[in-house]
């Protein structure tokens, strides 16, 4: 194997291994943020690991009338994050597998991973998984126009919808990120990986009241094992969205070559700017409260419209 | 002989053995040699279209076959990839037939038994006359020869449709519909291509193709929409789409396969060959045209196809789906096309045929898979079947394969189709330097509404899949559920390989797709590059920084898979364990959800397009209005285009019909008078004329 | 003042002002409209200041000033009270609902682009490319007084409509003179003033401002 494949490789198992390590961080930084401001000890930010390591050595369970569908999901799940993690252009943009998938290809492998945990839900056939299921379909459906708005917005200024040349383009004019058109899409994409990874206003992550759930309705079933594979890849979806989001809307530190230098600073800049987001949208959910499931629509067709103004705003203004 | 003469002679021979043992051989042997010659018949025109893909050409003329013309069949590279979806599909649909017709219950015995009719001579011989006169379309190279086997297409699935009529009212209003709006869409056609045959001054393709450019603009657009509504009432496109949910469910399931498949298809067919290829494209509003039409029918067909609970129905809207994304890939072909984006219009026409093989591919699975568990439980109702995946595991696992493919999500085939689409209509403004403002507004209500089908698609599908298949059985029919005997699970199987193939190679399409669009004349630029290449594993685009490898997806999840079923081994084995049920274990089936209930917050959502219309009966009891005795709710979601469009229309038909009706008192006399009077303005006509 | 930093602001004043007009469309709640238009009103006077400095010239800068205090002093001051007399805190039913209104919003938004086209090919230049917002914003108030019931709202619309005609004006003739632009605004705030006191009439007469109750003054 030549030395710059020998890199590539290794640029990709550094960056599969930190986004695998650092997921269950994140989630325990964002529990914390939230606990001291609502004026909690918190319980530490490690604890998501302890959970899942607890959770790791505990059986997992059949419901009675489930079949391979309900016992696959989880793999499937925390298989098309993992995926992503290794194709997306996190620590730099000339990965070797960034032309494997673009980002039409990440968005369907995410949509993947939802209608897996979706049918799962409904494999149980209790009325908590269909209606979980149900729910999770509607807001994945209606999300979809915009992140694919957005992703049209993004692409067409840069020729391209490869995620190292989306962030590569950033790089270049940074004046694009400031410009209307950037802005648009930034927010249009920061609602919608809200609603995709079940975030408020859209669904609260630590609810456990039956009726207000989506997410943790569907997942009511798992225990041991799987659960700990549903609550990694929840967690792998939150880290590598927003590791998406940053690297797009603030490329700045991420490496263009496969240097080691550089690759070990597009590393720690990355984990920087992920921890910061992810502390920026726990403090943000301190201040929300969850919508109704009707009013969602209204959010979702609201950052359609940002997507459509992120495309039709750059014929016009810059 | 040569290899396309031997596949074509197979192909007759076999439709025509088919044929006469539908109508002869004895009950016991006629469903096994039937379908198998359909099989047959289907493999022949398979050949003969892989053979065309690969650019062999062939051009037959039989001047005394029809009367006061000509046969005529001309294979091309286009043809090729039809006669590919349509044998395909017949192989499938044919070695499924022999299991399906041969049912114990489709026996002789009460002619009103649900099933008897897929037996009956009839439907058995009308089966291989209707996939070869689909395999005879898309070779027709003369409007009379194009018309007969259209004709022919049209009175063959016709047949087929109507093969259950004695079992089921439905099934008789269905053939209605379906016959009334394939034969006004045979008028339009036949207006269209006269209109243009005699302005070129010949009935002949190849004339036709000479002399296009020679006609004035106004004939050519008379010409374009003309064809094009009648095709497009082939095609199922919105709003003439509304014999196709209707037909689709009452057919024979894999009747349903082969109509859904590949006679819609040849709808869009007849669209290539007359505008693009004839008529050697037009201005850019035809492009615009179908544009509209495709994204009216992506979106209203996948709306109508999440609330529908009848599987087949739903699979039905899916189709006008379908068609919808793929008349919008050639909408922005002609647009680019007459725009002068040559590249751009070679993509997006690659992307459009690519979703018709990959469409052709799960539908039919789909289809098939319908078939098998309404052959096995007499329910096509969602709500009423569930548990399907413990008793008939075969049929569900190839069940998950088609909704994966049919939701476009990766691995599967439509994915990849639905991709290259995308791809083309998001580069539509990076691609060119100055952006024309039509582009510029249409490129962006296009992606929005590829992308809406492609969210809600997959809801639908999770839907059918989930509420179909899974959890546990909601009515007895479901619960006694047994497993497709060899036949139809071969036809399937065979389904689904397609599917898979073209998942994991579509880059092997690559070469075809350039081939056929290098025929079409408005498509073809000096310097030709291949609008989609790449390597084995990589698809690559021209003109875009674009790629996209599904087959190292398709591993990558593999790996991924497999390295967390084994990494971190459990320590201790799975457990069963009853359901959580809220304190009370008394779980029953009526608890689950339904697919009404899985639609209804989408329902709600699109209130506004869909107008669900709900009643609540509330009967109290006879002794105090306090108590309740029993709620009734009822929830149907209508057609509402046909609703609100056809009932005038249906309205000033038959007031036509009565007027006419004046014309008709019973006498013989009067009836052979009409005919001389008619004979007499003839000849005074022709007389005056010359 | 450097161009590329020039047309950077002008796009970013002009992409808010467009926002702000579409996130009015979005909002039921009364009292955040009122804010968001005085946002709006703060971007336009930030417009016509970015244009003074531009063309350095102190006419526009006195325009830049008077929108300043119009909008973003005294309607929101005069709205507000309006409201905090008024029982109605939410645009409870709009007769188009939040979803579709914001399909509308970017279809009207593509509208705006499209027939902006000549205009914009006739003197291609930072700010005229810039004019499908202001046309933009007309359409987006014009819709907002088609499809909400509550006069407040109405008057929200009636505004909106009035700053994408301002903006359209900066955009197309580098602003418009001060004796003009004064006018104007004494126009709008009488404008304002009469259907404040119609609001609060309404409110005694009918108990409520929606605007489907004047129906029942028409002879029958």
């Amino acid at each position: 194997m030549s030395a710059p494949a020998a890199m590539g490789a290794l640029a990709v198992a550094v960056q599969l291994g930190t986004v695998v390590a650092g997921a269950p961080l994140l989630v325990g930084v964002m529990r914390q943020v939230r606990a001291r401001m609502e004026g909690r000890v918190g319980p530490g930010v490690t604890q998501p690991w302890r959970d899942l390591h607890k959770l790791a050595g505990k059986e997992s369970i059949s419901p009675d009338g489930t079949s391979w569908v309900f016992r696959s999901a989880p793999t499937v799940l925390v298989a098309s994050s993992l995926l992503i993690a290794a194709v997306a252009p996190y620590v730099s943009t000339i990965l070797p597998l960034d032309p494997t998938a673009d980002l039409f290809a990440v968005v369907a492998l995410l949509l993947l991973g939802t209608g897996a945990l979706a049918l799962a839900g409904l494999d149980t056939g209790t009325a908590f998984g269909g209606m979980g299921a149900s729910r999770a379909m509607t807001v994945a459906a209606l999300a979809e126009p915009t992140i694919l708005m957005a992703g049209f917005a993004l692409s067409a200024r840069v020729g391209s919808s490869n995620l190292g040349a989306l962030v590569e383009g950033s790089l270049r004019s940074p004046t694009i990120v400031v410009s209307p058109a950037g802005l648009l899409a930034a927010v249009a994409l920061a609602v919608v990986i809200a609603a995709e990874t079940g975030r408020l206003p859209v669904d609260n992550p630590s609810t456990h009241l039956e009726l207000t759930m989506i997410h943790e309705a569907m997942v009511l079933e798992y225990a041991g094992r799987d659960l700990a594979l549903v609550e990694l890849a929840s967690a792998l979806r939150l880290t590598v969205l927003l590791g998406l989001w940053a690297n797009l809307f603030l490329p700045w530190g991420v490496a263009t070559t496969l240097h080691p230098g550089a690759l070990a600073i597009g590393l720690i800049v990355i984990a920087a700017k992920v921890l910061l987001l992810g502390a920026a949208l726990a403090a943000g959910e301190v201040f929300l409260a969850k919508w109704r499931l009707f009013r969602v629509p209204e959010l979702l067709a609201g950052s359609f419209v940002f997507g459509v103004l992120a495309v039709t705003v750059s014929f016009f203004l810059a | 002989m040569s290899l396309l003469g031997a596949a074509l002679s197979l192909m007759i021979g076999a439709a025509s053995v088919g044929v006469t043992a539908g109508l002869l051989a004895p009950v016991t042997v006629r469903a096994g040699l039937v379908g198998a010659m359909t099989a047959v018949t289907g493999l022949g025109g398979a050949v003969v279209g892989a053979a065309a893909l690969a650019g062999h050409r062939l051009v037959l003329d039989l001047p005394h076959l029809l009367p006061l013309s000509r046969l005529v069949i001309s294979v091309d590279p286009l043809s090729g990839v039809f006669l590919l979806i349509v044998g395909g599909t017949a192989i499938a649909a044919g070695v499924y037939a022999v299991g399906y017709s041969s049912h114990p219950d489709h026996g002789p015995g009460d002619p009103t038994e649900p099933g008897h009719g897929v037996a009956s001579r009839t439907s058995q011989a009308a089966l291989p006359a209707f996939v070869a006169a689909m395999l005879l379309v898309p070779i027709a190279a003369n409007v009379t020869t194009f018309l007969v086997f259209w004709e022919l297409m049209a009175l063959a699935s016709l047949v087929l449709v109507l093969a259950e009529h004695r079992a089921r009212a439905e099934v008789r209003e269905a053939g209605i519909w379906y016959a009334a709006m394939t034969h006004a869409g045979l008028v339009v056609i036949l207006l269209g291509l006269v209109v243009f045959a005699g302005a070129a001054g010949g009935e002949s393709f190849a004339a036709m193709r000479l002399a296009a450019p020679e006609l004035s603009p106004a004939t050519r657009s008379i010409v374009f929409c003309l064809t094009f509504a009648g095709f497009a009432s082939k095609a199922g496109v919105v709003p003439l789409h509304v014999w196709l949910p209707r037909a689709h469910p009452e057919a024979p399931s894999h009747v349903s396969a082969l109509m859904s498949s590949a006679m819609v298809t040849l709808g869009l067919y007849g669209i290539l060959r007359v505008a693009f290829d004839l008529l050697g494209g037009g201005p850019s509003w035809w492009g615009v045209l179908m544009l509209v039409v495709g994204a009216l029918s992506a979106v209203y067909g996948v709306l109508q196809a999440f609330v529908a609970t009848d599987l087949k129905r739903l699979l039905a809207y899916s189709t006008t789906e379908n068609v919808g994304l793929m008349l919008v890939g050639v909408g922005a072909a002609g647009l680019f096309g007459a725009d002068g984006n040559r590249t751009l219009a070679g993509l997006l026409l690659a992307a459009a045929l690519l979703h018709a093989v990959n469409h052709a591919a799960f539908k039919t699975l789909l289809f098939l898979v319908a078939g098998s568990v309404l052959r096995s439980t007499g329910l096509r109702d969602l709500d009423r079947m569930g548990g399907l995946v413990a008793r008939m595991p075969l049929t569900t696992a190839l069940a998950a394969v088609g909704a994966l493919c049919a939701a476009a999500l990766p691995p599967g085939n439509g994915f990849v189709s639905e991709w290259l689409l995308l791809q083309g209509l998001t580069h539509s403004l990076s691609a060119q330097g100055s952006v024309h403002v039509l582009t510029a507004v249409l490129m962006p209500l296009a992606v929005g509404v590829v992308a809406l089908t492609a969210g809600l698609g997959v809801a639908t599908f999770v839907k059918a899949f989930g509420v179909g298949f899974l959890a546990r059985a909601r009515s007895p029919e479901a619960g006694h559920a047994v497993e497709s005997p060899r036949t139809m699970t071969a036809g399937m199987v065979f389904a689904a390989a397609g599917c898979a193939a073209l998942a994991v190679a579509p880059t092997l399409a690559a070469g075809p797709l350039t081939r056929i669009i290098a025929t079409l004349p408005s498509l073809t630029g000096r310097a030709e590059s291949p609008p989609v290449g790449g390597d084995a594993i990589t698809l690559r685009l021209a003109g875009i920084q674009g790629s996209m490898s599904p087959a190292l997806i398709a591993l990558g999840l593999a790996v991924a898979a497999a390295v967390v079923a084994i990494a971190p081994r459990h320590r201790r084995a799975r457990r069963p364990a009853p359901i959580w049920g809220c304190g009370g274990n008394r779980l029953n089936p009526r608890m689950e959800y339904t697919a009404t209930s899985f639609a209804e917050p989408l329902t709600r959502v699109f209130d506004d397009v869909l107008h669900p219309e709900e009643d609540v009966d509330v009967t109290h009891h006879r002794e105090s209005r306090y108590l309740i005795e029993s709620v009734q709710f009822r929830h149907r979601v209508d057609d509402r285009i046909e609703a609100r469009l056809y009932p005038p229309l249906i309205a000033a038909v038959s007031g036509w019909g009565r007027y006419a009706r004046r014309a008709q008192n019973g006498s013989v006399h009067r009836y052979l008078g009409y005919g001389f009077v008619g004979l007499l303005l003839v000849l005074v006509v022709v007389g005056v004329s010359a | 003042m450097s161009t590329t930093l020039y047309v950077q602001l002008l796009d970013l004043l002009c992409g808010g002002i467009l926002l702000a007009a579409v996130l009015v469309l979005w909002r039921r709640e009364l009292a955040s409209m009122v804010n968001l238009l005085a946002l709006q009103g703060a971007l336009l006077a930030g417009l016509a200041g970015l244009l003074a400095a531009r063309e350095r010239s102190l006419e526009l800068a006195g325009v830049a000033a008077g929108v300043l205090v119009l909008k973003v002093v005294v309607l929101p001051v005069v709205l507000r009270r309006a409201l905090v007399r008024s029982t109605e805190a939410r645009e409870a039913e709009p007769l188009v609902n939040v979803a579709a209104s914001m399909l509308s919003a970017a279809l009207l938004t593509l509208l705006a682009y499209a027939v902006s086209r000549p205009l914009v090919t006739l003197a291609p230049s930072p700010t005229t490319r810039a004019l499908p917002v202001g046309l933009a914003v007309v359409l987006l108030g014009f819709f907002m007084l088609v499809t909400r019931r509550r006069a407040l709202s109405q008057v929200v619309g009636f505004l909106l409509l009035d700053n994408g005609i301002a903006t359209t004006a900066f955009l197309a003739t580098s602003g418009v003179p001060l004796i003009v632009e004064l006018g104007v605004s004494l126009d709008v705030l009488l404008a304002v003033l009469v259907l404040q006191v119609l609001t609060a009439r309404m409110r005694t007469a009918f108990g409520g401002t929606d605007l489907d109750g004047l129906r029942e003054l028409r002879d029958s």
